[in-house]
């Protein structure tokens, strides 16, 4: 997890510091800049990723006149504009989920070490998983993997999409059914949970 | 296993890289923040209209009371601003920039630094375990800055005092327990400033004495509205705080503050050491807020600075809140940098 509190104060504060002292921006940066090009390396790989991370924090300095200073953590703001970032990508995304369904390499994992004995006992659920994850409604996918992948509450997730909160919740319920559809274990008599479910 | 649990699996081997992994993201970063200037042509500043069209039918326009001329070079896609002073001036910069010659002026030498002892008082949020405070921390510090060179040569020494409650809040427990003194340690790992956001002694000492090359100097960079009028206000206090420049070109840049367009007087200003001035102002609607740098109200030397809540609504706090402040108590000049613990 980033630190989003420390001896210079919350995100506001640090945010509020540089608006007269912009080099105080960069603590924003140390702070987030780990989980932001983790978040979207896994969607868009490795190459992609450290363009769009550091367009993230560049507009995010640019806007940071704009930044709600009532809102302490910044996560769901820097993820916002990872997010709208990332939508010039869709393209490339979805087509590197088909690879992975279609060949069961992925182009996005390819340069990191491989976690063989999980792949392969799953890699039929992978193929079926990312089959599913490109299929998905632009919105639904965003939604869903700010939740799983990005850690974002239901909240957070709705402040980053600047959408409602029963927004987030259908999203995220229709892309899970989807998901559990693709999976292979769908059962039409099962209610679909309003929560995100850890195990 | 779940769908959500499998999800969570697919490309998990993904690590989370370090700050080290990161330095091309950072340096671009560090640039932006260094030269702040948009680029772009999304951004670039929007030429008037009326002044738009009186280019095109080859009129040459004058502006009387604008501080900024857009001029359209053929075959180029953005206009260049150039900025001239107003006549109009405020008062207390005025009068300011006429007596700089009652005061001693000190002469830093190559290889010296100047030390700037000040006060401060700025908004502090926490947000932890304990619970979300908010608070006015205060300080006492001391400055060494190089002669010549960026703040990677400079040094501090800090005093944490007594923290103030921010309005409507308690002052928590720990912010008053917080760590005494700390250094004379290093004062910055890292500076980018673009050239023209230089501060240090030698280049203020070569900036333009004439107030019309200074009004030009704080707006490089910069395009017209309310947001380059606040950011020009706002170098000027960079040039005044934790800086100390000649003789002329004070003068020269408190005439030129003086014409930035918004720039207002206040009667009574107090700074972070209690002491009560007069003080030039500019609203920042945007923050909605007031940056003030105060004066002596007798001898018009510089004493500090505040912020001043000027719209409840925008800067979340109630109006009439001081929320920053900043009293220059001393400035004097040191052969030798401090002793550096562990060093």
């Amino acid at each position: 997890m980033s630190e989003t509190s420390g001896p210079e104060g919350d995100d506001a504060s640090v945010i509020a510091r540089s608006l007269h002292e912009p080099e105080a921006f960069a603590e924003v940066f140390r702070r987030h800049a780990p989980d932001i090009t983790r978040y979207v390396t896994r969607r868009l790989g490795e190459d992609a990723a450290d363009d769009v991370a550091a367009e993230t924090f560049l507009a995010a300095f640019r806007q940071r006149n704009s930044y709600d200073l009532a809102r302490p953590n910044a996560r769901p703001w820097l993820y916002g504009i990872a997010t709208n970032l990332m939508s010039r990508h869709v393209r490339a995304e979805v087509r590197q989920l088909r690879v992975v369904e279609r060949t069961g390499a992925d182009p996005v994992t390819a340069s990191f070490a491989e976690r063989s004995d999980e792949r392969v006992s799953a890699e039929a659920a992978r193929r079926s998983l990312a089959g599913a994850l490109a299929a998905l409604p632009e919105g639904q996918r965003d939604t869903l993997l700010l939740v799983a992948w990005a850690g974002l509450s239901y909240p957070e997730t709705a402040e980053a999409l600047g959408v409602r909160l029963g927004t987030v919740r259908s999203r995220v319920n229709r892309a899970r059914l989807r998901l559990r559809k693709a999976l292979g274990a769908y059962d039409p008599m099962a209610t679909v949970s309003e929560e995100p479910v850890y195990e | 296993m779940n769908e959500m649990t499998q999800l969570e699996r697919f490309r998990s081997e993904i690590p989370r890289p370090g700050l080290d992994d990161l330095r091309g993201q950072q340096d671009r970063l560090l640039a932006a923040i260094a030269d702040p200037t948009p680029k772009g042509p999304a951004r670039r500043p929007r030429v008037p209209g009326r002044l738009r069209l009186g280019l095109a039918a080859g009129l040459v326009a004058v502006a009387a009371s604008a501080a900024a001329v857009a001029v359209l070079t053929p075959g180029a896609s953005a206009p260049t601003v150039i900025h001239t002073m107003p006549a109009s001036a405020e008062e207390v910069l005025t009068t300011a920039a006429r007596r700089v010659e009652e005061f001693p002026e000190l002469r830093p030498r190559p290889g010296q630094f100047l030390v700037f002892e000040s006060r401060t008082m700025d908004p502090a949020e926490v947000n932890d375990a304990a619970g979300h405070h908010r608070y006015l921390s205060r300080s006492e510090r001391k400055v060494w800055l190089p002669v010549e060179g960026d703040s990677t040569g400079g040094f501090i020494e800090s005093q944490a005092l007594d923290p103030r409650p921010y309005p409507g809040w308690p002052i928590p427990s720990h912010a008053v327990a917080s760590p005494g003194r700390s250094g004379p340690e290093k004062l910055a790992d890292f500076d980018q400033r673009a050239e023209h956001l230089r501060t240090d002694y030698a280049y203020l000492s070569r900036l333009p004495t004439q107030p019309e090359r200074m009004y030009r100097h704080l707006y490089t960079g910069l395009g017209s509205g309310p947001e380059a009028d606040a950011e020009a206000w706002n170098r000027v206090g960079g040039m005044l705080a934790e800086a100390y420049l000649p003789r002329a070109q004070r003068a020269a840049l408190f005439r030129a503050a003086a014409a930035i367009r918004g720039v207002t007087t206040v009667d009574s200003a107090v700074d972070a050491a209690g002491r009560t001035g007069v003080a030039a102002a500019r609203a920042n609607p945007g923050r909605g807020i007031q940056e003030e740098y105060i004066f002596d109200p007798s001898t018009y030397r510089y004493l500090g600075r505040r912020s001043v809540v000027s719209d409840a609504a925008a800067a979340q706090a109630p109006l009439g809140t001081v929320l920053t402040s900043s009293a220059l108590l001393k400035v004097t000049v040191a052969d030798q940098p401090p002793e550096v613990a562990g060093q």
